[in-house]
């Protein structure tokens, strides 16, 4: 098992690094200088030159020959994305161009907005998707069963940026019963352990603050959850499906054993190994749905920061948080292999 | 001749059925299925009243401007003030309704346009690379594979030399691993020493013209690559280094990459076409590839192998057909999927131009003026995407019923 997670993790250096480099080259082929675009159109040519100097940005991409030319070995090599990986090296994502404040500062304090909703939006996903899945399965064919399988697809067809604005319509502009966006009204506080609202204000007691977060929580968790819940549940029930023609299921019936247990006993954990692929799957989509959501619930989050960068050409905000993805999406999915093994004895990883 | 029929528990006895072929049996069981049908007369009815509207109801959206009709709730009556506005007007007076039926040209050409994309560059490269991975190349297909290699790979020194004739070199030193494969079989081991050492010289000598540093850093990399093309590689090569870059493709959360396609291409119907087919290609190729595997497996491929066919013709005459069912089957669920991926660029502002109506960008428009409670000017164009969407969905659900008829979700 420890060698089986030793291998998976140097598998994935080489994708990672492939990672960085299609991050590194998106940000160069961006037409556009950052240099203009951090001083404005009116700025003067000297003071171009030196925040070119000063970002490294007057180097080339990926190797200088020009150097190698005049028997420069050294300067060969240095170029930005060497300088960029160097620096990845030590943990250093590097500064934004515009607001001159380390990208790992920012993301240190949007990244857990962005857990946050997708933490709650996946919970949510779960939770409807996996019980309205066994339900429709052991019901087939049933009125239930064909209104979660409507349910679903409609779920699975809905524009979640469209369902966010339907939901601030309803629930805020005209009930009025919850805010449009943000995280926390004005002049809520809720101290900071782990910068997750929901969390840190039960863990301070603070009742009045739990209320304020979840409000302004709830409406971009469900919007978000929406896609993934449908998904979930469609694989719950084909699986399900699956697994309730067994031979086995048919003995443990036959033994006289309740529904109860055969579905949940049984059935239930045969069936949840491509239920498991689904989620990590899901786990991306969630991260990249969140500059949808985030953008309509003016959400503090990474999805919303990293769509603004794209457009200020903000390079290092850009590559900092695309990785952080990158690297996010490809945990996920090694644990979902890992709990492959756990979930099913046959499966060895050796 | 008279018909008759057998009948054994009430189902028609499989031996004397008429004959039928793949296609117009999976269209009996569509035509069967009642959800399904729903999903193709929804898709059916846009598509109609998209390509109608665009070819004979004129409508010039940069001139469309009313001031006096300004955010106008749904009314389904003319009056003496107001015309008859089905779905209200928008922020400039707008008619949705007719700007939602106009938008449907340009949702629906994205997707359309964009899946064609994936299908066809993720369909051959999946296709040739599922196919040579089972399949052995023969010496012309191995000859241009390593000759391509030879090229692609000799850019490099060529780059650091700014001298392009060396790729040339190493596309002829990649050739003649393939020729040298074929007539001194016997003498493997010298490959090893030879090719290494003339690449170091293909890429060494010329570069000396330039100065002594960069013939040497280009005679390492010619050492490499000799190293590399000393072996004549195969189709798994091939096909593992087209999967790695898929891999790497599908590593990044497909929104953010398609934005960031835009951001490079720049805002526009066009762009968002091919942003959200790139984005698209892995999907395709790593379908096609398992599917051509699996095929190749079968006792027809080997048959045709074993009778001499040429690839080409076992390409197209055996495996091609067989795989198409997942593939129709995942580029209708795709067209969904494109279609929303477009109408979220669109929201964004990545996707039309302004006033080009498009379900995304009239969605992006409005829900700026959602406090002023027009309801009407969101409610419709998000609609039109989740119906168009659903219907492909549905269409697609049924597809796969009607096509695989063993897998039964």
């Amino acid at each position: 098992m420890g060698r089986y997670i030793l291998r998976r993790l140097l598998s994935v250096i080489p994708t990672l690094i492939g990672v960085t480099l299609v991050i590194f080259l998106f940000q160069r082929l961006i037409p556009g200088d950052p240099a203009v675009a951090m001083l404005g159109e009116r700025a003067t040519e000297e003071n171009i030159a030196r925040i070119r100097e000063q970002f490294g940005l007057d180097r080339p991409s990926f190797l200088d020959r020009d150097a190698l030319a005049e028997g420069n070995l050294a300067g060969f090599f240095d170029s930005q994305y060497s300088r960029y990986f160097g620096r990845l090296m030590r943990f250093d994502l590097g500064e934004s161009i515009h607001r001159r404040i380390p990208v790992a500062e920012t993301l240190k304090e949007r990244f857990p907005a962005t857990l946050e909703l997708s933490l709650l939006s996946m919970s949510i996903a779960l939770l409807i998707g996996i019980p309205a899945g066994i339900a429709s399965a052991s019901k087939r064919n049933t009125a239930l069963d064909g209104v979660t399988m409507v349910g679903s697809l409609i779920g699975v067809s809905m524009p979640i940026f469209w369902l966010g604005i339907m939901e601030i319509m309803l629930f805020s502009v005209f009930l009025k019963w919850l805010p449009t966006g943000g995280r926390l009204p004005t002049g809520v506080e809720i101290q900071s352990i782990t910068n997750l609202l929901l969390l840190d204000s039960l863990l301070t007691g603070n009742f009045a603050g739990f209320v304020a977060a979840l409000k302004h929580i709830i409406l971009p968790a469900v919007a978000l959850a929406t896609i993934p819940a449908a998904i979930i549940t469609r694989m719950t029930r084909s699986s399900m499906l699956d697994v309730l023609q067994e031979d086995y299921i048919r003995t443990a019936t036959a033994k006289g054993l309740s529904l109860r247990i055969v579905l949940f006993r049984h059935a239930l954990k045969n069936a949840f190994l491509p239920v498991i692929t689904i989620i990590g799957i899901q786990a991306g989509t969630l991260l990249a749905g969140a500059v949808l959501t985030e953008t309509i619930f003016s959400w503090p989050g990474i999805g919303k920061w990293v769509y603004d960068s794209i457009l200020g050409r903000d390079y290092p905000i850009v590559q900092g948080v695309t990785l952080l993805i990158s690297i996010i999406f490809l945990f996920v999915n090694l644990v979902v292999d890992l709990s492959y093994a756990i979930l099913d004895p046959r499966i060895s990883l050796e | 001749m008279e018909e008759t029929k057998f009948e054994i528990n009430g189902v028609e006895d499989f031996a004397v059925r008429e004959h039928r072929s793949l296609w117009i049996d999976a269209w009996r069981r569509l035509v069967a299925n009642r959800t399904a049908m729903v999903g193709l007369i929804v898709v059916v009815l846009f598509l109609l009243s998209a390509t109608f509207a665009h070819f004979f109801w004129d409508y010039e959206p940069k001139t469309d401007l009313d001031y006096s009709a300004k955010l106008l709730p749904p009314q389904l009556i003319a009056t003496e003030e107001v015309d008859i506005h089905l779905f209200g007007t928008d922020k400039l007076g707008r008619d949705i309704f007719r700007r939602t039926i106009h938008g449907g040209w340009n949702s629906l050409r994205v997707g359309l346009v964009a899946v064609s994309i994936s299908l066809l560059v993720g369909g051959i490269l999946g296709l040739l690379a599922g196919f040579f991975e089972s399949i052995r190349m023969n010496f012309w297909e191995s000859f241009i594979l390593m000759t391509l290699l030879g090229f692609t790979l000799g850019m490099l020194p060529a780059w650091i030399a700014k001298q392009f004739f060396q790729a040339i070199l190493f596309a002829l030193l990649g050739a003649g691993s393939i020729i040298f494969d074929r007539y001194l079989n016997g003498k493997k081991k010298h490959r090893l020493y030879i090719f290494p050492a003339l690449g170091a010289m293909l890429a060494a000598l010329p570069g000396l013209m330039v100065g002594p540093m960069v013939a040497l850093v280009c005679g390492v990399v010619g050492l490499l690559i000799g190293l590399l093309l000393s072996k004549p590689v195969g189709g798994e090569l091939f096909s593992n280094i087209v999967m790695r870059i898929m891999d790497i493709i599908l590593s990044f959360p497909s929104y953010l990459l398609a934005i960031a396609i835009v951001a490079f291409l720049g805002p526009g119907l066009e762009k968002g076409m091919i942003a959200i087919g790139v984005v698209g290609i892995p999907v395709y190729a790593r379908l096609a590839r398992s599917a051509v595997m699996s095929v190749t497996q079968k006792e027809y491929v080997l048959a045709s192998h074993a009778v001499g066919e040429s690839h080409s013709r076992m390409l197209f005459r055996h495996v091609l057909p067989n795989i198409l069912s997942p593939i129709i089957v995942q580029a209708t669920m795709g067209l969904a999927n494109a279609i929303l991926s477009a109408a979220a660029l669109g929201f964004l502002g990545l996707g039309a131009i302004p006033p080009e109506p498009e379900w995304g960008a009239m969605l992006g428009d409005s829900y700026k003026y959602l406090s002023s409670g027009a309801w009407w000017a969101v409610l419709f164009p998000g609609l039109a995407i989740m119906l168009s969407v659903l219907g492909f969905n549905l269409l697609g659900d049924g597809l796969r019923d009607a096509l695989d008829p063993k897998i039964r979700l």
